[in-house]
């Protein structure tokens, strides 16, 4: 592996790099170079890149976020040369549709030499939570931040919320919270941000609808934002490094967008510790299950006691954990239960049957999830279901 | 900050304009990427999707500076004004350079509009050592659908107008 971080003024905002095992040369931040020979370094391991493989070069550029034409043009050559003179040789570039202009640009080349192709990778972002990103999962997801804001609100203070700060929603999914805190605490900026498209379209949907401004919803990938560093007062992240399996590389993000000064605040449940009278012992037996369902999906549903030692390996200081217990009580017990519905449609149907349980598992694993409604609705039952709320402090 | 509302398209909206001496401009190739980052930051934020806007427009505005920056100036200023209708947001930068420099922007804002750009930039693309700034313009109608336009100010100053339709992208 070689790496050349770049020397003179372009230099801190653009790294090449190859990885000789997976044949990958990859481009990342900004390059905008006056002339080519700033860029003589990185041409140069390119050109030793395409030396040292057989049969196909990756070319990544999925966190290139801007080369202007002089660098384009530079590297540009260097491969349709190595076309010509390596017909033996294919070129893979990678683009992400989060940087806008890469697809396009980089397809150009394809039209000179058909040697070199172009895929876009954003769709292999996070297959696994696709389970949680479907269509008909949005309106629990919408029950779900109702019931958590009635405690959140009172929370979020003491975390780094304040009127008029510039902050982040990170992993927005649908939007709801972003519009809840706009007006509960009328912050001057929200940029929220997300991977899936279709929960983007419909909180552009619902911003539209209701004439809600003010909230800038972005497509992006939370382990690899386009977004500057230093930028954000707060930085909110919910129930959500608990469903990637990099939440380290989520959190360093986080970090790095985060203003010195500002905090970071993250909220992630402890599934095994959902509960609920009558019928105790049935409803534990399942949300154990659940947590190892989620593990072996690579998804950690258990990480929300573990919020503290994850901002503190990040490098955050001044560190705030507290937890809170949704409840039948909050509210209208019926969504309570509505929400444990739809969980149970979605873990012991989809996830459990993609995981290949047999159907006496998923049926003992289905009461649990119905005895949970029965505890919600029951006339003196009670269902909880915990959540840790966190937040550290970016040194200044 | 100076406005020209009076030779203004009423429909396009100014939003920012930033003014340099060209002398300051020049005194730092990273004037170009500094100016473009914080303009098209600073107009992004009611886009569907600002950070993918803004990295457009970034791109197509830096690439303008750019060819502005390698233009032979006879001093004055540059005047770096934004605008927008709907979906379309205009660049118009606006700076004194000389007969020649006139002429070249001229017939190369002429050359960009002919049907033959796509294949002419393939050509320069495969075949140029470094991009010529005909090129950059041409980049800009091939990759971001752009169309330019050269008009006169007065004798020796010039306004590149260039409209980008970048505004309803969304992923």
């Amino acid at each position: 592996m070689t790496a050349h971080p770049h020397p003179s003024n372009i230099s801190g905002r653009f790294k090449a790099h190859f990885d000789l095992n997976n044949q990958e040369f990859s481009l990342a931040g900004s390059v905008r170079p006056q002339t080519i020979d700033e860029l003589a370094p990185s041409l140069g391991l390119l050109k030793e890149s395409i030396e040292s493989v057989r049969g196909v070069l990756y070319i990544n550029v999925r966190r290139l976020a801007q080369m202007n034409n002089t660098a384009f043009h530079a590297f540009s050559r260097v491969i349709i040369d190595a076309c010509r003179v390596r017909p033996d040789l294919r070129f893979v570039v990678i683009t992400s549709s989060v940087v806008g202009w890469t697809t396009r640009k980089f397809g150009r080349l394809s039209k000179i030499e058909p040697g070199i192709t172009v895929e876009e990778y954003d769709s292999e972002f996070y297959p696994g939570q696709s389970f949680l990103e479907e269509g008909g999962f949005i309106p629990i997801l919408r029950t779900q931040t109702k019931m958590t804001w009635r405690h959140e609100r009172s929370i979020l203070p003491r975390h780094g919320m304040r009127p008029g700060i510039v902050m982040a929603d990170i992993c927005c999914g649908i939007g709801d919270f972003a519009v809840l805190v706009q007006k509960e605490f009328e912050p001057s900026r929200i940029v929220a941000l997300d991977h899936s498209k279709s929960s983007l379209a419909y909180a552009r949907n619902v911003a539209s609808e209701f004439d809600i401004t003010g909230i800038e919803y972005t497509y992006g990938d939370a382990s690899e934002m386009l977004l500057d560093d230093d930028q954000f007062d707060l930085v909110t992240c919910r129930h959500s490094l608990q469903i990637f399996n990099r939440p380290a590389q989520i959190l360093k993000e986080l970090f790095r967008i985060c203003k010195p000064g500002g905090r970071v605040y993250i909220t992630n449940e402890k599934n095994s510790h959902c509960l609920g009278e009558p019928r105790g012992e049935s409803i534990r037996w399942t949300y154990n299950e659940v947590a190892k369902l989620f593990e072996h999906f690579d998804m950690d549903v258990e990480l929300g006691p573990k919020s503290r030692r994850y901002l503190a390996d990040a490098g955050f200081d001044d560190i705030r954990v507290e937890s809170f217990m949704v409840t039948n009580l909050d509210g209208d017990p019926k969504d309570f239960a509505d929400m444990i519905a739809a969980w149970e449609d979605v873990y012991a149907g989809d996830m459990a049957v993609k995981r290949g349980d047999s159907g006496e598992f998923i049926k003992q694993f289905r009461q649990g999830f119905k005895d949970h409604i029965s505890a919600a609705l029951h006339p003196k039952g009670y269902a909880g279901w915990p959540i840790w709320a966190a937040s550290g402090q970016k040194p200044l | 900050m100076p406005t020209k509302d009076a030779n203004a398209e009423p429909s396009f909206r100014t939003m920012i304009q930033v003014d340099m001496e060209i002398a300051s401009f020049l005194s730092n190739w990273a004037h170009c990427d500094y100016i473009s980052s914080y303009l098209a930051r600073t107009i992004s934020h009611n886009r569907p999707d600002s950070v993918l806007f803004s990295n457009l427009f970034s791109s197509a505005l830096n690439e303008l500076l750019e060819v502005t920056f390698r233009t032979r100036h006879s001093g004055g200023a540059l005047e770096c004004r934004l605008s927008r209708l709907g979906e379309t947001d205009r660049i118009e930068l606006t700076f004194a350079c000389s007969k020649e420099e006139h002429a070249f922007l001229e017939a190369a804002v002429a050359r960009v509009q002919g049907a033959d750009r796509q294949a002419r930039y393939l050509s320069s693309l495969s075949g140029d050592v470094a991009p010529s700034r005909d090129m950059m313009l041409l980049e800009l109608t091939v990759n971001y659908n752009a169309t330019l336009r050269l008009e006169e100010v007065d004798a020796d100053t010039v306004t590149i107008v260039v409209d980008l339709p970048l505004g309803g992208l969304a992923n």
